[in-house]
């Protein structure tokens, strides 16, 4: 008797890091929230750690549209020009 | 990637509950025994697509991993369908593969939600589906089988594994299968295959990321008002509401009563909203109301959805009994929109 897989292979993930970087001193900071109710709370307080340990700002809090699915491209890709790093929180 | 898939192949001695053991040892089953997927009846399977096997009719959204019909004419015949079922099974798959749907939050959520499929149209009868008695229950196979591949491939291909990935705090018994046919012998409406505009000789599968089922009893009303008010009760419980689709399948004993007065679809959908929904007070009360969280921001008061038109309605179930059905939506928001699609009919050729 043959029988056949039912599985798949795990997709290729073409996905790339970001480079690291080499420091935080004086970095603006990024915040997207997942839009749940803690959300805001949780990275406005991580947010408040890295400022006070490393300075430098944070830029104004995004949200997502949908909690459950992928911030949309623009978001991001406007983030990406606005800050040195993001901070995304699943809140709940 | 089919063609890979295609040489996974597993030699077995000729021994069928060897073989059912064999695929739980692999992982492979929704903790029931699974029909073994042997070469002929995967053939078989796909015989019923005229397109390639390696066509890929569903990519996850979060990890790229693709459906392709062979994987799904696998994953078919593990869970007991015959090849006339097949096409449902791949127009589901279509379906929720559309973005609205959100298939990975739907399927991943602590929510708990399982793809609810309703067939509409001449394919009901063709291959045997039930719309009446018992009709969530057991004993079709039509029914079972084709839920059931669902959540196979769900399961083995999507790899949406309890505990992992799909992280549902207490799930429901939908998760096994869930799905569903509309009653056409006693619907005094249009068909859900009409309503999408598919046509009459057309078939189709509305597919709902659903959770719990909620049975709505009324053995005494015998007024729209008092039927739909019932119903407009449940889907205002504060457990469920939500700005979210609904689906509503009415008894023919309630539509009986609702149609027999001259209602509407249409008449029927807009009570329902209207009947349906809890103060922003009584809301921020138990702690469900948030104006950055809600699409409720900015309303006098939460109804159910957004609109009318977010509460599908359908008819199916036993011609004796006051009961009908509400099937609230995945998540607090609107984290998923349902979505149709024809099955058997390539769209795009």
């Amino acid at each position: 008797m043959q029988l056949i897989d039912p599985t798949v292979s795990l997709a290729t993930d073409a996905k790339v890091r970001a480079p690291a970087l080499t420091d935080l001193a004086g970095k603006t900071i990024g915040l997207l929230s997942n839009n749940k109710v803690n959300a805001d709370v949780l990275l406005t307080l991580t947010a408040d750690l890295f400022v006070g340990k490393y300075g430098g700002k944070v830029a104004k809090m995004r949200y997502k549209t949908n909690a459950s699915a992928p911030a949309p491209a623009e978001t991001l890709t406007n983030l990406s020009h606005e800050v040195d790093y993001l901070i995304t929180a699943a809140g709940d | 990637m089919a063609e890979e898939q295609a040489q996974r192949v597993h030699e077995l001695p000729d021994d069928a509950l060897a073989a059912i053991d064999y695929c739980y040892e692999q992982g492979w089953t929704d903790g029931l025994p699974v029909v073994p997927p042997e070469a002929s009846r995967v053939a078989a399977m796909l015989a019923m697509e005229g397109r390639p096997p390696e066509t890929v009719i569903a990519t996850h959204p979060a990890t790229n991993i693709e459906l392709t019909l062979h994987a799904a004419a696998v994953n078919a015949v593990m869970a007991g369908a015959l090849p006339e079922y097949f096409p449902v099974v791949v127009a589901a798959f279509e379906a929720m593969d559309k973005e609205p749907f959100n298939f990975h939050g739907s399927t991943a959520s602590t929510g708990g939600s399982a793809p609810l499929l309703i067939v509409s149209g001449p394919l009901v009868d063709e291959i045997g589906m039930n719309a009446g008695v018992n009709l969530f229950g057991p004993g079709n196979r039509a029914n079972a089988t084709i839920g059931r591949a669902v959540r196979l491939i769900i399961l083995n291909v999507f790899r949406m594994v309890p505990g992992i990935s799909d992280k549902s705090t207490q799930g429901h018994p939908g998760k096994y299968s869930f799905c569903i046919a509309e009653r056409a012998d006693v619907n005094p409406w249009p068909g859900l295959n009409e309503e999408q505009g598919f046509g009459p000789d057309i078939s189709c599968v509305t597919v709902f990321a659903g959770a719990g089922f909620c049975n709505v009893e009324n053995h005494g009303g015998n007024t729209p008002e008092a039927i739909l008010t019932t119903i407009a009760d449940a889907m205002a419980n504060y457990g469920c509401l939500s700005s979210g689709q609904s689906v509503v399948v009415l008894s023919p004993e309630h539509v009986n009563i609702i149609a027999g007065t001259g209602w509407s679809k249409a008449d029927a959908q807009s009570f329902l909203y209207a009947a349906a929904h809890r103060s922003v007070d009584a809301m921020q009360a138990i702690g469900k109301f948030s104006p950055r969280e809600h699409a409720f921001a900015g309303r006098e008061d939460c109804h159910r959805g957004l609109s009318a038109e977010d509460i599908l309605i359908t008819v199916g179930g036993g011609d004796a009994g006051g009961h009908s059905a509400f099937i609230p939506s995945w998540s607090r928001t609107r984290g998923s929109i349902m979505q149709s699609q024809a099955i058997g009919v390539c769209i795009d050729c």
